[in-house]
């Protein structure tokens, strides 16, 4: 098997069904070492869903996922498939940042406690290492004179670049984004978008759903049009967003964005 | 011997015979409203002579005393009694009537002080008891209440279907049965437990319950997005439970959890009833014996200090507690 070639995520037929209602319905998607792929789409579509399956927040009912070519999240006991033990769902956590929509950071601890939380917790890392990784991370979001505050001080933009800090600090192999600027005032928009924009320079493999296409077509490598839980089109940002792009469903919710 | 005796019945025979009179006259006066002529009366009775009896002497005396009590005059009262002391200082009838007369010239609030000087000790002792009850009751009851709390969360049905039954049985029992079954009812089971343990024990459930549910609300009151960010960077439940969902509560619970701790400074008044001598048993031992209100009131007043110093107590740490949302 040839490791340079094998994707870093793979996903065979993904389906979440909440009761009736399919909100991914049977998503096949590769994603390369350090690939940037933006998805849209309109609301209620499933993007969430999807992101939130690939680091096991959802539980999913078929379908398998592949990250660095093993096969994780689920197992097969006595010929039923179940979830894996908690560890190892825990474990792959560890490698995957996400970054949401509302920041969710942890509002008892200084946006250093914030930052050192994975290493200090989940890694068990000796305080003053976890310290020292929180600031270097600190600094690279521009954060560092924000070490000793609490989340509540923060303005929307400082809080998601914290929330990304946060992620970054487990060293992830893979980050996703759900909408990190959509809670955002728009004069904060710019700074999010800068602090993930240094991140795809670094390589950094990441998923980012998003509905800013401006951003999409500048960072993306592929993008992806989802709807009611299935891919409608896939391609580079000139092929979706483009002149050329014939789809009525998919110009017209461009359009509506504009 | 005999004749002694026949010498000092026949004696006291004639002193009641010569004064009865005399006293009747007295009272008949008295109930007249005439007392300064029932006094004249009474005055008449001469001071024995050595051997002689004394009884009419003293009575007169003594009932001369009460008139002038009776009319406030308490120094003229003491006076006479102590014309009864001179002779026969012995005489306790007198001297505790003096006592009783001397206490009554010294100041209200000095009585008062002395009643609270002789309950006091009493009372502090049985405070500390309280207390102590109320100590062992606030280490054991928040564990207690966390683990039913996060029993009632767990997705383990037997788990969670046992600490609902625990919750539903303390809260729906009065503390008084469940106490009089731990104490009387548990040793026809061959359980014998100390007053103290059974107080400890009692409570201590009773109030794990409560603290459960109020703790299992203040762990679902915490925003759903706190638990799959911990998660996220892959904490396990126990790890986001620890580090990230249960330190947020601790704000949201102080003000219920300080209301519930004043009640319970008040519950363990129930543990009187099972032999505990606690404040409320003391004060009532104290009640009982010299039959003074005092010791309620003073009780009363070592209650509410107690409740007072608690919720200035749990002012604060509320505060302190949710300092990380002050802007
Ligand atoms: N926990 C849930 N329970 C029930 N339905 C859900 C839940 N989460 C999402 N859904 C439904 O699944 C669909 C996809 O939702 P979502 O993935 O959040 O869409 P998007 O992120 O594209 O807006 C929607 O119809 C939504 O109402
Ligand atoms: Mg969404």
């Amino acid at each position: 098997m040839n490791i340079a070639n094998q994707p870093l995520l793979k996903l065979e037929n993904i389906t979440k069904r909440f009761k009736e209602l399919t909100a991914v319905n049977g998503i096949n998607l590769e994603v390369a070492s350090g690939e940037k792929l933006v998805i849209i789409g309109p609301s209620g579509s499933g993007k969430s869903t999807l992101l939130r399956s690939i680091n096991l927040l959802e539980e999913i009912e078929e379908g398998t996922i592949h990250f660095e070519g093993r096969e994780v999240g689920y197992i097969l006991h006595n010929g039923k498939r179940q979830q894996d033990r908690p560890q190892a769902i825990s474990a792959l956590r560890a490698e995957i940042g996400m970054v949401f929509q509302h920041f969710h950071l942890f509002p008892h601890m200084t946006v250093l406690g914030n930052v050192m939380e994975g290493p200090l917790t989940v890694q068990r890392k000796p305080a003053s290492e976890a310290r020292s990784i929180a600031t270097e991370i600190l600094a690279k979001v521009g954060l560092s004179d924000k070490r000793d505050v609490f989340p509540a001080t923060l303005s929307g933009g400082q809080k998601q670049r914290v929330a990304i800090a946060r992620a970054l600090a487990m060293r992830p192999k893979m980050m996703l984004f759900d909408e990190p600027t959509s809670a955002l005032d728009p004069e904060l928009v710019g700074e999010v978008f800068d602090t993930i924009h240094t991140l795809a320079d670094e390589g950094m493999t990441m998923i980012i759903v998003t509905h800013h296409m401006g951003f999409a077509r500048e960072l993306a490598d592929r993008v992806i049009f989802m709807e009611s839980g299935d891919f409608l089109a896939e391609g580079t940002p000139e092929e979706l967003f483009g002149a050329a792009q014939d789809n009525e469903r998919i110009r017209g919710f461009l359009n509506r964005l504009l | 011997m005999t004749l002694l005796f026949l010498c000092a019945l026949t004696g006291s025979c004639l002193g009641a015979v010569d004064y009865d009179q005399l006293f009747r006259q007295s009272s008949d006066l008295m109930v007249q409203g005439d007392l300064d002529g029932a006094l004249a009366l009474l005055k008449q009775v001469p001071a024995p002579s050595a051997g002689e009896d004394a009884s009419a002497f003293v009575s007169s005396r003594m009932q001369a005393g009460r008139i002038y009590a009776s009319q406030n005059a308490t120094d003229k009262a003491i006076a006479v009694c102590q014309d009864v002391l001179k002779l026969f200082p012995d005489n306790s009838e007198a001297r505790n009537f003096v006592a009783a007369l001397k206490d009554q010239l010294k100041p209200r609030w000095h009585t008062v002080l002395s009643d609270i000087l002789r309950f006091l000790p009493v009372l502090a002792k049985g405070a500390v008891m309280t207390l102590l009850l109320v100590f062992c009751t606030m280490l054991v009851s928040p564990l207690g209440g966390l683990l039913v709390a996060l029993g009632r969360l767990s997705r383990v049905r037997p788990v969670s279907a046992v600490c609902w039954f625990i919750i539903w049985f303390f809260r729906g029992t009065p503390l008084l049965l469940q106490l009089f079954f731990i104490y009387y009812g548990l040793p026809s089971l061959g359980i014998t437990l100390s007053p103290f343990i059974s107080a400890v024990i009692g409570l201590g459930l009773n109030y794990s319950a409560y603290l459960g549910e109020i703790i299992r609300g203040a762990i679902q009151s915490i925003e759903h997005g706190q638990m799959e960010a911990a998660k996220a960077i892959g904490m396990s439940y126990g790890q986001a439970m620890r580090r990230i969902i249960i330190p947020q509560t601790y704000k949201r619970l102080m003000p219920p959890v300080g209301n519930e701790f004043i009640a319970l400074i008040k519950d363990t008044a129930l543990v009187s009833t099972i032999a505990m001598v606690e404040l409320m048993r003391a004060a009532d031992q104290m009640f009982n014996t010299y039959f003074n209100i005092t010791a309620l009131v003073l009780a009363a007043a070592i209650y509410l200090i107690l409740t007072t110093i608690f919720t200035f107590i749990f002012e604060k740490i509320e505060y302190r507690a949710g300092i990380y949302e002050h802007r």
